[in-house]
């Protein structure tokens, strides 16, 4: 397929595949520039400890009994 | 009222510059008998502070001696955690007592939340500048 039959084709796409084809050729420039991205196929982790309120309780009486014997 | 200390947010991924910027914190750890530099991440939406297993290593804390278990949510739910204090002092400041979870997870960066980083210092990010300022709270 020529560049002018592809500039034909993506002009027909509907605007939501438009926008996807734009963010996979960002995706695919970055990856060829060594820019790392976040990536769809790598897990990553989230660290937080998200409305652990047993553990903040159990902090602060540790923290209140070292005040204590302080 | 004690005078606010600015910090710059740090480009954790320098290629991505903004993108990977955080608000790392470098503070001064003591136990009992060790001294250490750190850095820790602001997390506000951490509901305790977390240190990582190798940093409570480098502090001398030995796990079998940590007597108090901890349960913490999320990734860190799978590990087991137990409560250490430590002394702690960032920039000029008063140094205060931390509580944290030390987990034995090792990939995460240290982690200072709410209780009780947030109670013992005010914050505030200025993240359109890639600043935030830190004080101690005002005492009674």
């Amino acid at each position: 397929m020529s560049l002018t039959e592809l500039v034909s084709a993506v002009q027909a796409l509907p605007h939501a595949d438009k926008l996807r084809l734009m963010q996979a050729l960002v995706v695919e420039l970055a990856r060829d520039e060594g820019i790392p991205l976040l990536s769809d196929v790598k897990a990553y982790p989230i660290w937080t400890p998200y409305d652990a309120f047993d553990a903040a309780s159990t902090l602060l009486k540790a923290l209140n009994a070292d005040n204590a014997g302080a | 009222m004690t005078e606010a200390v600015r910090f710059p947010y740090l480009d954790i991924e320098p290629s991505l510059a903004e993108a990977s910027r955080l608000p790392y914190l470098p503070l001064r750890f003591k136990s009992n008998q060790h001294a250490l530099a750190a850095s820790g991440l602001l997390d506000t939406g951490a509901t305790v502070n977390v240190l990582p297993y190798g940093l409570g290593l480098e502090l001398g804390f030995v796990w079998e001696q940590q007597t108090t278990p901890v349960r913490l949510s999320g990734n860190l739910a799978e590990l087991p955690a137990r409560v250490v204090l430590l002394s702690a002092t960032v920039a000029d400041f008063p140094s205060v007592r931390l509580a944290f979870a030390w987990t034995q997870a090792t990939t995460l960066p240290l982690l200072l939340g709410q209780v009780n980083f947030f109670l013992e210092f005010d914050v505030c990010f200025f993240r359109g500048q890639s600043v935030f300022e830190v004080r101690p709270k005002p005492r009674a």
